[in-house]
């Protein structure tokens, strides 16, 4: 199994400046770019637990980062995907109207550390200097790819 | 959209860093649910030194008002006139009986108080009352100069505070019934300054095992009561004794006799006071005038031999100590067994331990001088077969011999009798069993389990031994509340439910633990992000032997009980509530 920082440099999927609607557009939207990849066992109930979980509670860490998650029977190891929405965002809930970054985690239900340590790693990789700004400014995926990557090193 | 009030970051964090610090603490100092059960046996130690302190003052209180002296019972006795000797104990037995009338209105109707009881066959509940109007009485017996141990009410009222402890804590059937247990060892430690027979006095004989998990708690709590006790009193060894010495390996031969005798002694002594019971019983006299005519029996002996009188402790110390001859000791030795029949018979609350110490120590010093007179080598010593008597006897009545042997060794601090004082204690109890099928304690709780229909005990289930509304949060808990539950209470699982109580799963201290530093995650985790799905559970109609393997391999101190029709959270159960509750029932299996 990959490594959370490993997972962090090299998310299955990137999608940059894409619009949505809504929260579930939005979620659904980040979802199809990684449903066929490597782990993800049943895409479809794999959507349904991401919805479903951020109708429980929010997903949000900042107020322009979502991290819409779930811990599923439908994925056999962890999967990960990153997206940058196009302005002015999209909301999430009352206090997250203009949300810019979302980090799309889907983790085996059983594997409860591994959920902790991706979105611990996550939220350490984004406070580092200057990461948040260079992924809001990054012009490609490489880019994109190449923020987080100094993000986990940092 | 969550519905979920967030806590403002500020005061997540601030919970976050008391966590963590609890945690920190919880690792470095973590007491378990066993050290914590010794801290409340500890208390319930101390409490029944002090219970002990007074209920002895307010013996020799009673004592004083009724003679006008402070001295021993004794020699009291021997100062007062003919009449007194007759009509203090007299007046004693009408004041208990009036006692026990009058609080009758007080203790609605509950009139089981035995400590005994309450812990093999009850729930571990004394009620205060009842046990207080008993003691009481027992304190106008005793003062009176009944003969009769003011042991045994000391020791019930230990217990009665130990138990009216747990009931306030709450604690579960088994959990209190060791409380109660660890209440009487305290008693006994705090009545004979003796710790370690004070635990096997209760392991051996009420609980009837001495495994650790018993064991330990009533150990920590008689050595708080013994301690409590020296520290508040002047309390030495019980006994003082010249030293004694095992002359010659020949004078093994008539401690096995001594053995024999003795053991044969014993269950006619128990026989004796059964019978007495009978015949006070067969007059059709009231409670009243059948204590008072045990002490009108008391009081008259007294006239001709005030050694009746008492528990027999000062006898003991003379006849230890080489101050009593043996003349005139079977005189005494005869009344005592009289005085005691009727002032037990009578139905005067009080102890027959003590008693029977006495009834030890003159059978081996008679035994012990005959032998001399005959074989000097045989018995050097007859004060020595006097201490080994009265372990001896003990063994035989409480069918006890371990704490017959260790309690004669804390009382005397004698070590030179423990080759002869073993030897014949096993003697005297092989004995008596094969005689007697009954021990002095045994008779009075398989007449009390048979009185009890239908005695609340586990019957093996776990619905019985279930705590209901464990620590819980629903499903959608935010980190926030997760933190807090974990702060207010000691648990390390916290079990999570649905909107509709329905078990999920649980919540784990020792996954979230590397996370409590993380703000962020505080702020995007709830429950059901890190909830353990298959986190054991057991129904309520499962057995305990069920629950027992719910708990093997697995580092978990509770299991939630869960109907397995709705899938509900009904409780918890303790895995020390499962262990006590199998350390009784194996030994109910093999008594």
């Amino acid at each position: 199994m990959e490594s959370p920082t490993e997972l962090i440099a090299q998310p299955s999927a990137v999608l940059l400046d894409f619009s949505a609607a809504s929260r579930e557009a939005a979620i659904r939207t980040l979802h199809g770019s990684i449903q066929t990849a490597p782990g993800v066992r049943d895409a479809e109930r794999f959507l349904f637990d991401l919805l479903e979980r951020a109708m429980l509670s929010s997903v949000c860490i900042a107020p322009a980062i979502a991290m819409p998650h779930a811990r599923t029977d439908s994925v056999d190891q962890v999967v990960f995907a990153a997206a940058r929405l196009a302005e002015p965002g999209v909301a999430f809930d009352s206090e997250h109207p203009k949300v810019r970054l979302m980090f799309l985690i889907g983790t085996p239900r059983q594997h409860v550390d591994a959920y902790l340590q991706l979105v611990a790693a996550l939220s350490r990789t984004l406070k580092a200097d200057g990461v948040l700004a260079g992924l809001l400014s990054a012009r490609n995926k490489e880019e994109f790819r190449g923020w987080l990557t100094r993000g986990v090193k940092a | 959209m969550s519905v979920m009030p967030q806590l403002p970051k500020p005061l997540t964090e601030r919970l976050l860093r008391l966590l963590r610090w609890r945690v920190w603490v919880q690792e470095k100092l973590q007491p378990t649910e066993w050290q914590i059960t010794l801290l409340w046996a500890a208390l319930a130690g101390f409490l029944g030194a002090m219970v002990s302190l007074l209920f002895t003052a307010l013996t020799e209180g009673i004592h004083e008002l009724l003679t006008g002296y402070d001295s021993g019972v004794v020699e009291t006795m021997r100062q007062l006139p003919w009449w007194a000797r007759v009509l203090v104990p007299a007046g004693g037995g009408l004041l208990a009986g009036l006692t026990l009338l009058l609080g009758r209105r007080i203790t609605r109707g509950r009139s089981s108080t035995d400590y005994m009881e309450a812990i093999v066959i009850g729930t571990g509940e004394l009620p205060v009352r009842a046990s207080l109007v008993k003691s009481a009485a027992a304190l106008f017996s005793i003062g009176s100069g009944g003969s009769i141990g003011r042991e045994g009410p000391l020791v019930q009222l230990a217990a009665v505070v130990a138990s009216a402890i747990g009931r306030w804590r709450k604690f579960s059937p088994p959990q209190l019934r060791l409380l109660v247990a660890c209440g009487a060892a305290a008693g006994i430690a705090s009545a004979y300054n003796a710790p370690i027979a004070g635990s096997f006095f209760v392991a051996e004989i009420i609980l009837g095992t001495i495994a650790m998990e018993s064991l330990g708690p009533l150990a920590v709590s008689a050595v708080v009561a013994a301690l409590t006790m020296r520290v508040l009193t002047d309390a030495q060894q019980l006994y003082r004794v010249p030293e004694f010495h095992l002359h010659s390996p020949w004078e093994m031969g008539p401690y096995v006799v001594l053995g024999l005798l003795v053991g044969t002694l014993a269950p006619w002594f128990l026989r004796s006071l059964r019978r007495a019971e009978q015949w006070f019983m067969t007059t059709k006299l009231p409670p009243i005038a059948r204590l008072v005519l045990g002490g009108i029996i008391v009081g008259d002996l007294a006239i001709f031999v005030p050694e009746v009188c008492g528990n027999g402790y000062t006898v003991v110390v003379d006849i230890l100590n080489g101050k009593i001859f043996w003349e005139a000791l079977i005189l005494i030795f005869l009344a005592k067994w009289v005085a005691t029949a009727s002032s037990v018979g009578s139905g005067a609350p009080g102890g027959v331990f003590t008693p029977a110490l006495f009834m030890g120590a003159s059978a081996g010093y008679l035994f012990g001088t005959a032998v001399h007179h005959v074989w000097p080598q045989g018995a050097v010593d007859p004060q020595a077969f006097a201490l080994v008597g009265m372990g001896a006897f003990l063994s035989a009545a409480s069918y006890a011999p371990i704490m017959a042997v260790i309690m004669l060794f804390e009382m005397t601090l004698s070590y030179d009798i423990i080759l002869p004082l073993m030897l014949c204690s096993v003697i005297a109890y092989y004995t008596a069993k094969g005689l007697e099928g009954q021990s002095l304690y045994s008779e009075a709780l398989r007449r009390k389990s048979a009185e009890t229909p239908q005695p609340e005990m586990p019957t093996g289930r776990v619905r019985d031994l279930m705590k209901v509304a464990p620590p819980q949060v629903k499903n959608t808990a935010p980190f926030a509340e997760l933190a807090r539950m974990f702060l207010s209470v000691r648990v390390n699982n916290i079990y999570v439910v649905s909107a509709g109580e329905r078990f999920l799963g649980a919540v784990s201290l020792h996954d979230i633990k590397p996370y409590l530093g993380d703000a962020d995650l505080a702020s995007l985790v709830i429950a059901s992000d890190v909830l353990r799905e298959d986190f054991p559970r057991i129904g309520p109609d499962e057995t305990l032997a069920d629950a027992l393997n719910g708990f093997l391999n697995r580092p978990i101190e509770r299991l939630p009980v869960v109907d397995p029709a709705t899938g509900k959270l009904l409780g918890s159960l303790a895995k020390t509530d499962l262990l006590l509750a199998l350390v009784e029932t194996t030994k109910k299996k093999t008594a």
